[in-house]
């Protein structure tokens, strides 16, 4: 604008237009000798003025313009990150629409590679057993999925047809065995490897070698096999090298409508595999849940860390529970993942949740404790105004009314300083012997799994002293020690409000699990309204379980306790028995009984000053120590304590065989 | 004819300047009051109306955080200056009666709001809907602090800033985090490689050039220019704490680099000092924060941060720094009634003071008073049984906020010329013996104390 000049050319052209009223106005001025002088001279002076602001202007605007170049320092500032900036990862797909895949099955070594890329190699001794299945899509060919099942071993053939069926049709199936992988596989999983068009897997033999190529629902791709000559040894290794055709996105893609939900299903579905209907063309499962919100909710700004390793099923299965529960704040979740995985990561991002992934640093046990560590502390700092912190695992159920429960009880752990936890989870509470959904208890064993944590609690007492990694403690047992613990109790529901569900673990394996979790009780009642929950103070509970003693029956001592008949079969009642214990830590009868009721027997759990509460035909029943327990005077002078006698050392296995 | 040509010539030169003068007296109104701040005059208010592009950019944006449920409040400082200046009106001002348009038609490149990111509940949706309605919208992100002091963890990278675009005008959200020690931070604002870097004027911003710490303001909601905005209740004191706002993080790669080598001492004593050592801290800082009296990390305390992001547990003592000018004679006996009685005085105001103050589980609390000269700082100390008297010079430094052990605490911000000037250039290697008088770099004698003074500036209990 500045270098605007009257153009010369105008001039002319307007004046004639307005030639009429120029004339008449020309007359008269002609007339005003001085009048026109004085207009000639006002325009020269306004003329004048114009220059001047206009050169006024131009020298502030350069003014302005070398100010600011005079301060280039913030500039470099915001550029400091240009260098570091990282160059997109490329993966060489391009226009190839052709993946040469090779597949190689042995009795010692399996391996997968993708156009030169081993995408799957176990060599390992001692493991790996079984038949390895990868996914590809069959767009991008990158691996959805990895997955071995041991079909040597009983059910895994199972889990493999599970598995094989949530694979969305068109993708690319490879299958290979390593070592042995027959002798479990049932009809039923060969049925399916028919279907899939395979020649050699419904026929597999014992230790055989076999390698698969194939697209779910269309053509077998490539196939190899090799039977075992002989009982004693194996088939011959096989390399299978196959061309796999790509075909093109829009076939390997469903059409969802464009939401926000449907986005993340897409990235994600696009990634893995194997998670069923939450992938399905027609009709997806929900990934958002929307539960009922819970009136009063004193747990809605509580934080939520859930503790992950490398299992994205059951985070997977965990999350919707956790999603579904009634009060449950999204916002406040923080999944803690030990370890660079990228699928649990992918299963945090479909639910839209915040996830945090743990550089693994120590071995096993302490690896999971250092892992805890890492995540209490996390949890803490991200939510800074927080009182309380819920702790939960990967491998847990989330019952419906999991907040109402802790919106009711939490303001107990303000209250008494004599309490440790909150957990959502009875040791004790398996289906035969738990029987309230209203019903609370204080126990002096903290159980864990799904648990609320005070800030305090942590803050100045657990994480100054937390185990460090080259002590290879187990984080639980750890904090059940009576140096953390000082003689602070757990509040526990009767009927658990988590369902341990997980049956690979550190800890865990498929036998432990279905005698010590698989039947425990679970509520699944929403809204459940707790009972009388001022009476879980200390002072208050001491009151609430001499009145149970005083109006407990006591029952016929010189009955068998392990035998049904030992309680009448009545509804409604409340029961007492009187088993010796000498010591506080005296639980040799506590542990026979334990074991024939099948209850936990392990270690002690559940316990109240010498006094065990559980049901049993729907009878309340009371289980005193005597004399070790406080509660012994309520003992009838002709009673004497039941004492079971422990069986001989030497059967060192755990009950787990009187239970399956 | 050459005289009417002539005539004409001039006054459609005239007219044509007038116009042009008019259009350039106009542009340069707008340009000064830019350039100035402030300066709004009544008669400009009422010419640039409400239908202002920085009113109505303001206005939408203000649509979609409420409809959307995005917790903002009103940050920037030259709004907040105006309403603070007429906080009485504001207050007064019925809802919707506001005839003319006041604050937020004030021209400038960017309007300045803050995020509570904690309070935030449908983070995905928002980012399009905002671009659904017109608005031009650039997420800066970066990595959790809160996190960097754990070892070995990563998580999704967190939203720092927004900026959104409409209509030349820009509004600028800076995303508050809450952080231990009840405080909110906001992060710094770095331009990545492939972000555009003339999106807006990028250097004209008012947060984000360092990072920030901020005392959680309690909000308010009031209504201006016809816009319900939410803003600090006390817009002063928010006024106040931009200027000092910056934030820098411990350095906790190092420290954790530093633990390596010399393994952190776990003994129950250790942690019983430490323990003691934070409760003290957290005492004194709230008892000066009462005061109002500024405050950092000095001498020991400063290392331990600044090194090890934590209290050395064989230091014995917490040290902290306090400008001279900034003292108040009510200091000691405010810190007596919070539990902490005077253990020993040195120096008087004028020169070298020095207090001591005794707290639980045998824990000093040194405080230094630091005076200013033309090109360095320093702090006396004294001898109490020789009434010898020491200088600890320092290079000129200001103060910036970190936190350290819980807690929103200042440290000079230029740490490593102030340890540096203390400790050494070997400030890394941890001396558990220690002699104030002779081990700093940085000390000198200072002469003696006369005799006749000594009752006044050697004082112990």
């Amino acid at each position: 604008m500045d270098d605007w000049k009257p153009s010369p050319l105008i001039k002319p052209f307007g004046a004639r237009k307005k030639r009429s009223w120029y004339l008449t106005w020309k007359y008269k001025l002609t007339n005003q000798r001085a009048l026109r002088r004085f207009c000639q001279t006002g325009a020269v002076l306004f003329l004048l003025v114009t220059v001047i602001v206009n050169i006024k202007l131009i020298l502030d605007t350069r003014r302005a313009i070398s100010e600011a170049n005079e301060d280039p320092e913030p500039e470099k500032d915001y550029d400091e990150a240009l260098g570091r900036l990282e160059s997109p990862r490329r993966r060489g797909s391009g226009p190839r629409r052709v993946l040469d895949v090779e597949v190689y099955s042995s009795r010692s070594k399996v391996y997968v590679a993708v156009d030169g890329t081993t995408v799957l190699e176990d060599e390992a001794r001692e493991q790996g057993r079984g038949i390895h299945v990868i996914v590809l899509n069959q767009a991008t060919g990158h691996v959805m999925a990895k997955r071995v099942f041991d079909t040597y071993s009983p059910h895994e053939d199972e889990a493999m047809v599970l598995f094989l069926n949530m694979v969305a049709p068109g993708r690319v199936l490879i299958c290979t065995v390593k070592d042995e992988g027959s002798f479990h596989l049932k009809d039923t999983a060969k049925a399916l490897l028919r279907s899939l068009g395979s020649q050699a897997g419904p026929a597999l033999g014992w230790r055989d070698t076999w390698a698969f190529v194939g697209r779910k629902g269309g053509p077998v791709l490539g196939e190899k096999h090799s039977k075992s000559p002989a009982l004693s040894s194996w088939g011959d290794p096989v390399l299978l090298k196959t061309d796999v055709p790509l075909s093109s996105a829009e076939e390997a893609e469903c059409h969802w409508a464009d939401t926000e939900l449907n986005r993340r299903r897409h990235r994600f579905c696009s990634k893995v595999e194997g998670y069923g209907s939450v992938c399905s063309c027609k009709d997806p499962t929900p990934i958002e849940f929307s539960p009922d919100p819970l009136p009063d909710n004193k747990v809605f700004n509580v934080p939520v860390a859930v503790i992950a390793g490398n299992r994205p099923n059951y985070l997977y299965r965990m999350l919707r529970s956790l999603l579904s529960a009634q009060g449950v704040s999204p916002q406040m979740i923080t999944v803690f993942i030990d370890g660079y995985y990228e699928e649990p990561m992918d299963v945090v991002a479909l639910f839209g949740l915040r996830g945090i992934q743990h550089t693994p640093i120590s071995i096993k046990n302490a690896r999971v404790s250092q892992h805890y560590k890492a995540s209490l502390t996390a949890t803490f700092n991200l939510f800074p105004e927080a009182k309380f912190a819920v702790v939960l695992e990967e491998d847990l159920d989330i019952a419906v009314d999991f907040f109402s429960f802790l919106s009711q009880s939490i303001h107990l752990l303000e209250e008494d300083d004599s309490l440790y936890c909150i957990s959502a989870w009875n040791d004790q509470g398996y289906e035969h012997t738990a029987e309230d959904p209203a019903l609370l208890y204080r126990v002096e064993t903290m159980p864990g799994l799904g648990w609320v944590l005070r800030k305090s609690l942590y803050k100045e007492e657990l994480e100054p002293k937390w185990p460090t990694p080259e002590k290879l403690w187990d984080w639980d047992m750890w904090m059940r020690m009576p140096e953390q613990r000082r003689g602070r109790e757990c509040i526990i529901p009767d009927i658990s409000r988590s369902y341990h569900f997980g049956i690979v673990g550190l800890n865990m394996n498929g036998y432990f699990h279905e005698a010590y979790f698989k039947k425990h009780k679970f509520n699944t009642v929403p809204g459940v309204q707790l009972r009388n929950v001022d009476s879980l103070k200390k002072e208050a509970y001491e009151v609430e379980v001499h009145r149970l003693l005083s109006e407990a029956e006591v029952l016929d001592h010189s009955k068998n306790p392990c035998e049904d008949s030992f309680l009448p079969d009545t509804e409604g009642h409340t029961y007492v028995a009187f088993i010796r214990m000498e010591k506080d830590d005296d639980f040799t009868t506590w542990t026979q009984l334990a074991k024939c009721l099948h209850i936990w027997d392990l270690d002690v759990r559940g316990n109240h000053r010498g006094l065990w509460r559980l049901f049993r035909k729907r009878n309340h029943f009371l289980v005193v120590g005597v004399p070790a327990s406080p509660y012994s005077m309520k003992k009838p002078p002709s009673i004497t304590p039941i004492f079971l006698e422990p069986p001989p050392k030497e059967e060192g296995a755990p009950g787990a065989a009187e239970q399956t | 004819m050459s005289r009417i040509n002539k005539n004409v010539i001039l006054a459609l030169l005239t007219l044509t300047s007038s116009a042009f003068l008019l259009f350039q007296l106009y542009y340069y109104k707008h340009y000064l009051s830019a350039k100035n701040g402030a300066g709004l005059s009544k008669s400009k208010g009422s010419r640039i109306g409400f239908d202002g592009t920085q009113w109505r950019t303001v206005k939408k944006f203000i649509m979609l955080t409420s409809s959307q449920n995005v917790p903002v409040f009103l940050i920037d400082p030259l709004i907040l200056e105006l309403i603070n200046k007429n906080f009485e009106q504001v207050k007064n001002a019925s809802h919707g009666s506001a005839s003319e348009c006041k604050f937020f038609c004030v021209p400038r490149d960017f309007t300045a709001f803050a995020l509570q990111y904690h309070l935030w509940k449908n983070e995905e949706g928002w980012f399009r809907i905002a671009e659904n309605m017109g608005f031009q919208c650039l997420k800066i992100e970066s990595k959790d602090p809160r996190l960097d002091g754990i070892d070995s963890l990563s998580g999704t990278e967190i939203p720092l800033h927004y900026i959104c675009t409409l209509a030349s005008h820009a509004v600028h959200l800076v995303v508050f985090h809450e952080r231990s020690g009840n405080y909110l931070w906001h992060g710094h604002l770095r331009l990545k490689g492939h972000i555009d870097r003339k999106f807006v004027p990028f250097r004209k911003l008012q947060f984000g050039r360092y990072p920030g710490a901020f005392d959680r303001p309690e909000l308010q909601q009031i209504t201006i220019d016809g816009l319900e905005v939410l803003i600090p209740k006390d817009p002063m004191h928010f006024l106040e704490e931009i200027p000092h706002s910056r934030f820098i993080e411990c350095r906790y790669k190092e420290a954790r680099a530093f633990f390596q080598q010399y393994l952190d001492d776990n003994t129950v004593e250790a942690m019983a000092f430490r323990k003691s050592a934070k409760e003290l801290l957290q005492l004194a800082a709230k008892t000066l924060k009462k005061l109002g009296v500024r405050f950092w990390l000095s001498s020991g305390t400063c290392l331990g941060w600044y090194r090890q992001c934590g209290i050395i547990p064989y230091s014995k003592d917490v040290d902290l720094g306090i400008f001279i000018q900034d003292y108040k004679s009510d200091i000691i006996s405010a810190f007596q009634d919070a539990g902490l009685p005077l253990k020993h005085k040195f120096g008087k105001v004028e020169d070298s003071l020095e207090l001591s103050f005794q707290g639980k589980d045998d824990v000093k609390l040194d405080i230094f008073f630091f005076y200013e000269e033309t090109d360095h700082m320093w702090n006396g100390g004294t001898q109490a049984k020789t009434g010898k008297k020491f200088k600890y010079l320092f290079p000129k430094f200001t103060l910036c906020w970190t936190e350290f052990v819980d807690m929103k605490v200042r440290v000079p911000c230029e740490t490593i010329e102030y340890i540096e000037a203390n400790y050494g250039k070997t400030w890394k290697v941890p001396v558990r013996t220690w002699d104030w008088k002779r081990s700093p770099h940085n000390v000198q004698p200072n002469g003696v104390w006369p005799i006749s003074e000594w009752d006044e500036v050697i004082q112990l209990y």
